[in-house]
């Protein structure tokens, strides 16, 4: 079975807007980033996936049921977590989540239970009783996951899951996301701007812009071109580059870093052969992976100012 | 080992044992229970609209009003009874000072209308606009129902508590009644006819206005613009129907007293019980009873119809 077909799926907006133009795809169940900037039409995709809103041409079908004819049988296995706030602060979160429960057709008995499980699932405990306008941010994204998963969904959207959160909720909302989509085997659809969180949860990623598909590729194919080993010397770069050139790297200096495009772990003992033998300071040795987004920048959008060599190509400029 | 166990990696079933006893933590249990569907939904949505005009499931402020309403809207109807027995205690005369009694089934709707449009300006905005001015709506349209499910569950809702707040006093009145007759039985059939009168005015009363007031609150978040244009809705036109009849002729007010819904209920009751309407106007202009009965009938299908048209159209 598959998740997610769309068929050369097209969405205008009234005044001409074009929101979704031509997107063909076919995703397999699993953890799957939808990445693109503001604007580039992930929202209105995960309202024609919920059946909120019509194609205009095309077909998209979810868990090969037709968004068109069968969005109530749809919405009944979906959970959706929108992307802006959704909770009245006069409720308390058990009495909310347990409402939303026999919103999607639970009985009262299992709608009660099931809240209590996705509360403790989603880590509230005593506050859960308390009215939800006294909560922080970082609980009230609690709430908006929980409702989206109390009636059990086979498949889960989530409309940029970390909005709002400061640094720490933000790694507590990624690793929930990704427990929920590794632990319970529902799939997982992750609508983000921001690439670096997707890449730390995702299995898949798809990457539209202006409603056009960039790629979808395990995140894999996107990563493995991209590792980049940044060295970074209080002096000696230029030597340190030239040295690790002849060693066989490919290397080259950005100020007082040195970026060597690495495939497996042969370049953390070069480099620290290379810096010894030199005697040089060395104040940061790390891996990079923020160059996903330039790889973006890159293919998508202008050419970054500096570019990362690629992997597989050239040496020192 | 004593204590918790700490939820475990994977989904699992894991057991820790000690001396109290053992936990069983069973890790993420997914629901194999049945899916009730749109039915269930809709039919969940309606109670809750239901206690939530009562302010049921909410804080004890929530309850004032409501409560506060509803009793004032009974108390008349409980003197009535207790003026009746009284005036049974008194023999014979006592028919004569009952029948002078002002609390009547016909003359129930005058006493509480007002109080069942304040019980819609104060809970009708709270029902309808709660949900947009916290962005609910795409959380429901996400589910099971439909736009249109929500709409009429909502408008059903709030037309089910007013009209439970609109029966209750005729019911005291009516049990009562026959309860203080010499002879329950012939009471029964002394009363029995008024039944079928007061609930056709109580259905339409609780139609009309909860329509008026769904229609108003689900227009606009802000509960206070809600609030202050219902009250303006029941209130101003009827003054403007009774200047119009006092300073023009009566052809005019008679065209236009059908777009006043106060106006359209005190004609429907004098209409129903056969009495006098309350209004100089109503009573003036003289329409036959049928016009304001359709002109309730119009109102109720209408409101319903522009609800669910704001939530087809309402964006998410």
């Amino acid at each position: 079975m598959s998740l997610i077909t769309l068929r050369d799926l097209t969405r205008h907006y009234p005044r001409g807007v074009v929101a979704l133009d031509g997107l063909t795809l076919e995703l397999e169940p699993g953890i799957i980033g939808l990445v693109g900037a503001n604007g580039a039409g992930k929202t209105t995709l995960i309202k024609i996936l919920l059946g909120l809103l019509e194609p205009t041409s095309g077909d998209a079908s979810v868990m090969d049921l037709d968004v068109r004819t069968e969005g109530m049988t749809i919405r009944q296995f979906v959970g959706y977590m929108p992307e802006y706030d959704c909770l009245p602060p006069d409720t308390s979160a058990t009495d909310f989540v347990t409402h939303m429960a026999r919103m999607s057709g639970l009985p009262s008995t299992a709608a009660r239970e099931r809240t209590a499980e996705v509360l403790r699932h989603v880590g509230l405990y005593e506050e859960r009783y308390r009215a939800i306008g006294g909560y922080s941010t970082g609980m009230k994204q609690r709430v908006k996951l929980a409702q989206a998963l109390v009636h059990d969904p086979r498949l889960l959207l989530l409309d940029e899951p970390t909005n709002g959160l400061d640094p720490a909720g933000r790694d507590e909302m990624l690793a929930l996301v990704r427990r929920t989509g590794t632990e319970f085997g529902i799939a997982v659809i992750v609508a983000s701007h921001l690439l670096g969180e997707i890449e730390r949860v995702c299995d898949f990623l798809v990457a539209i812009d202006a409603g056009r598909l960039i790629q979808a590729a395990p995140l894999g194919a996107f990563t493995e071109r991209t590792g980049v080993l940044a060295v970074e010397v209080e002096e000696g770069e230029v030597a340190l580059a030239a040295a690790l050139v002849a060693r066989g790297l490919h290397a080259v200096a950005d100020g007082r870093t040195i970026l060597i495009a690495i495939a497996d772990d042969r370049p953390y003992d070069i480099v620290r052969d290379a810096v010894a033998e030199l005697g040089l300071p060395l104040v940061r040795l790390e891996q990079r992976r923020q160059s996903l987004e330039d790889l973006f920048r890159d293919e998508v959008y202008a050419p970054p100012p500096e570019a990362v060599p690629p992997a597989s190509g050239g040496a020192t400029r | 080992m004593s204590g918790v166990q700490a939820p475990p990696a994977g989904g699992a079933a894991t057991t820790a044992s000690g001396p109290g006893g053992s936990i069983y933590d069973l890790g993420y249990q997914s629901y194999d229970g049945p899916r009730l569907g749109r039915r269930s939904a809709v039919q969940a949505l309606f109670w809750q609209t239901v206690r939530a005009c009562f302010g049921i499931g909410r804080g004890g402020r929530a309850k004032i009003a409501p409560f506060t309403l509803a009793a004032l809207a009974i108390l008349p109807a409980i003197l009535a009874v207790g003026f009746s027995a009284l005036a049974a205690q008194a023999g014979p005369a006592g028919g004569a000072i009952e029948n002078a009694s002002p609390i009547r089934y016909e003359t129930y709707h005058g006493l509480v209308g007002v109080l069942i449009g304040l019980f819609c300006a104060a809970q009708a905005p709270e029902l309808f606009g709660r949900d947009q001015r916290y962005s609910v709506l795409p959380l429901y349209f996400s589910r099971v129902l439909t736009r249109t499910d929500y709409a009429l569950a909502k408008v059903g809702g709030l037309m089910i508590a007013l009209l439970a707040v609109e029966l209750a006093p005729y019911i005291v009145l009516f049990v009562g009644r026959v309860l203080v007759a010499p002879d329950p039985a012939t009471g029964l059939t002394d009363e029995i006819g008024a039944v079928p009168r007061f609930l056709l005015q109580g259905v339409l009363v609780a139609g009309l206005l909860g329509g008026l007031a769904s229609v108003i609150a689900a227009w606009t978040p802000r509960r206070a613009y809600a609030t202050a244009a219902i009250i303006a809705v029941l209130i101003i036109p009827p003054i403007i129907v009774a200047l119009v009849g006092q300073l023009t002729n009566q052809d005019l007010a008679r065209a236009i007293v059908l777009f006043s819904p106060s106006d359209i209920l005190d004609g429907t009751n004098a209409a129903i019980f056969g009495s006098i309407p309350d209004s100089p106007v109503v009573a003036s202009v003289d329409l036959p009873g049928w016009a304001y009965l359709a002109a309730a009938a119009i109102g109720i299908t209408a409101s319903i119809g522009l609800t669910i048209r704001r939530y087809q159209r309402i964006a998410t």
